[in-house]
């Protein structure tokens, strides 16, 4: 993959080019930045992450496994008490929400690691330390570098080069 | 961290994110003064080596007591026969109080878009994470037999026999259990990007690897940011019920069992209530001090721990209602042994332990209603020691008076802990604080890049984007949110 990547000191900037570069269809246009902006989200466009399936199904298995094993154990190893019901869902709720958080929130963050592919062993490409000290960075895969850097440098850029 | 927001067309218009919107550092002025002085906090001090021995000293004590106990048998905890319940459970309740601050601040109060929590909530969760991890070695040490723990798990095994799941010591060991791995995974998913910002920032070679590893390869792309706030959004929802559900669960071990005292419908909201006053006090126990030695005032402003008074203020007054309507429905119960009991906390046999504990969660947070005191950091930091007093023995009038006075005369007794049972409290306070030690000088103490979201970003012309900021902080009435 090669491409251009900018760095840029204002927000404003960053923005303006991402929003060029869209128009332009230049090519994936990824964006480095310090702190979450909404601006940038908003020029990128991107759809609703993923992320809250992997809640949902490890939220349902969560809290299936814990009646299960509560009822299970139960009627496996009965204590028959005054004719009371052997398996009692009404205590066993707290077991099946405890599993339900547990399994859910786990499977939460495997997702986010998942979609992210993360972890990851050596940088992609584009990444620069100052992006996640304070600088914003906006990465172009391209094969078109020169138009790509003389758009970037137009919206002023502090510094752009090329990546492979 | 950000949220998904629709598309403005036109100019762009800096907008905070709306889980901080309400607070401003104008203190703090871009993005490189975050991480140079909150980075800064993390280079080893003599104070510092000095706090940390002294906390290993205190675990050491603890450590002791603990071989002294395996040795010797559970008979030197003090335990007097019916009250075999002591020390041990009491420090169990305070110190998964202490947590429940933590994930408060971290997960319910995010989900509120309450600004104040920003500066603080990393040491709130790291704290959570530190004091579950004490609050767990409880009931290992008071089985007595500690190797044998993990029978208290569902484990398939040849006696073919399964733990009882109607049992609150059981729901006790998934509640907690459940509570650490969630309140550790919270604390490590916020920290993934700060921990990003180390490695950038590292030159030792070994460290730089180490940060590497923890930070799992972080690039601080749009897409990890998209992902890791829906994440974060998801794991604040869980957080959420999982604090209220888990001291409930703590309640529960009190409120299942007919004990006088004990036997009453009203523990579970009393006791989330305490763990919030007791886990923020121990938040001022921990930020006043912290914000005073590095210099971060700016940062941890008046206008925000103003904001977490009001919070301490309402938590006194819920608990200070349950204490009271304790008495009332014991009277109007007209069940003698409840009655006996009662006028017995207060006037008889363990009175002392009981005005502690009106005087320290009642009384002493009253004078929260003076703005001027809720501004004053040394007494806050005083009126939280107090709170952490009163918390301790908020437990102990639960826990002792109740065992040594229950429905028969000739089974009322006496108890007073071993100095083994106070060899594990110091011992306690020992291992919590050596853990946050630690943690203050390998990990940041606040949130960068929550933080950098607060900052105005830079903007073309050299302009800050944001609206006006001298207003000072978050809410407060009191404009120029003094940090002194």
């Amino acid at each position: 993959m090669q491409g251009v990547v900018a760095s840029f000191r204002e927000l404003d900037a960053a923005v303006h080019a991402i929003e060029d570069l869209r128009q332009q269809r230049l090519g994936d246009v990824t964006v480095f930045s310090p702190a979450p902006r909404h601006e940038l989200e908003e020029a990128l466009g991107n759809p609703p992450s993923p992320v809250r399936r992997f809640t949902l199904v490890g939220g349902l298995l969560g809290v299936t496994f814990g009646y299960w094993v509560a009822i299970w154990t139960s009627n496996y190893w009965p204590m028959v008490t005054g004719g009371k019901a052997i398996a009692s869902w009404i205590p066993y709720t707290i077991i099946g929400f405890e599993m339900m958080v547990m399994i859910g929130a786990l499977s939460t963050v495997f997702g986010m690691f998942y979609v992210n592919r993360i972890p990851r062993l050596t940088m992609t490409v584009g990444y620069d330390p100052r992006f996640s000290h304070g600088d914003y960075g906006v990465f172009v895969a391209t094969d078109n570098l020169s138009k790509a850097e003389e758009l970037l440098r137009r919206h002023g850029a502090a510094e752009v080069r090329g990546e492979r | 961290m950000a949220t998904i927001a629709r598309p403005v067309p036109g100019t762009v218009t800096p907008r905070p994110n709306i889980a901080s919107a309400d607070v401003q550092l104008p203190g703090v002025r871009d993005y490189e003064q975050v991480d140079n002085e909150i980075i800064g906090t993390m280079t080893p001090t003599a104070g510092w080596f000095g706090a940390l021995g002294l906390a290993i000293v205190c675990m050491l004590i603890g450590a002791s007591s603990w071989v002294y106990q395996i040795y010797w048998g559970l008979g030197q905890a003090g335990y007097a026969p019916p009250v075999m319940w002591g020390v041990y459970i009491i420090t169990f309740v305070f110190w998964v109080g202490i947590g429940h601050a933590g994930t408060l601040i971290s997960a319910i109060l995010y989900l509120f878009r309450a600004g104040f929590r920003t500066t603080i909530y990393r040491v709130s969760e790291a704290m959570t994470v530190f004091a579950v991890m004490t609050a767990g070695l409880f009931p290992i040490i008071h089985i007595g037999r500690p190797w044998k723990f993990f029978w208290l798990l569902p484990y398939p095994n040849w006696r073919l026999i399964w733990p009882n799941f109607k049992s609150p010591l059981v729901w006790d060991v998934f509640a907690i259990s459940t509570y650490l791995t969630i309140s550790t995974t919270f604390l490590y998913v916020g920290l993934i990007p700060d921990i990003a910002v180390l490695r950038d920032r590292e030159t030792n070679p070994v460290r730089k690897r180490i940060f590497s590893i923890l930070s799992l390869g972080w690039r601080n792309s749009d897409r990890e940011w998209r992902h890791f706030a829906r994440a974060y959004l998801f794991l604040a929802a869980f957080s959420t019920p999982l604090v209220l559900s888990v001291h409930s669960v703590v309640s529960f071990d009190f409120a299942m069992a007919l004990t006088p005292g004990w036997h009453a419908t009203i523990f579970p909201p009393y006791f989330v209530a305490g763990a919030i006053f007791s886990g923020f006090a121990m938040v001022w126990t921990i930020v006043i001090p912290i914000r005073r030695w590095f210099n971060l005032k700016h940062y941890v402003t008046l206008n925000q721990l103003d904001a977490t008074a009001k919070v301490v203020l309402f938590t006194s007054l819920v608990v200070g209602s349950a204490y009271l309507i304790e008495f009332f429905i014991a009277w109007y119960s007209g069940v003698p042994a409840e009655i006996e009991y009662f006028y017995n906390r207060v006037f008889g046999q363990w009175w002392w332990s009981a005005w502690i504990l009106l005087c320290c969660n009642m009384v002493m947070p009253m004078s929260l209603f003076s703005q001027k005191l809720r501004r004053n950091t040394t007494w806050l930091f005083i009126l939280s020691l107090f709170i952490n007093l009163g918390m301790w023995y908020e437990r102990w009038v639960i826990v002792v008076p109740s065992l040594s006075h229950e429905f028969e005369p000739w089974q009322w007794t006496h108890y007073m802990p071993s100095w083994v049972d106070m060899g594990f409290l110091v011992g306690s306070f020992g291992w919590f604080f050596m853990w946050f030690l630690l943690f203050t000088k390998q990990l940041p103490v606040f949130a960068l890049a929550e933080i950098k979201e607060i900052i105005p970003p830079k903007m073309r012309g050299g302009h800050h984007g944001e609206p006006d900021v001298s207003g000072g902080g978050h809410q407060g009435p009191v404009a120029a949110g003094g940090t002194h």
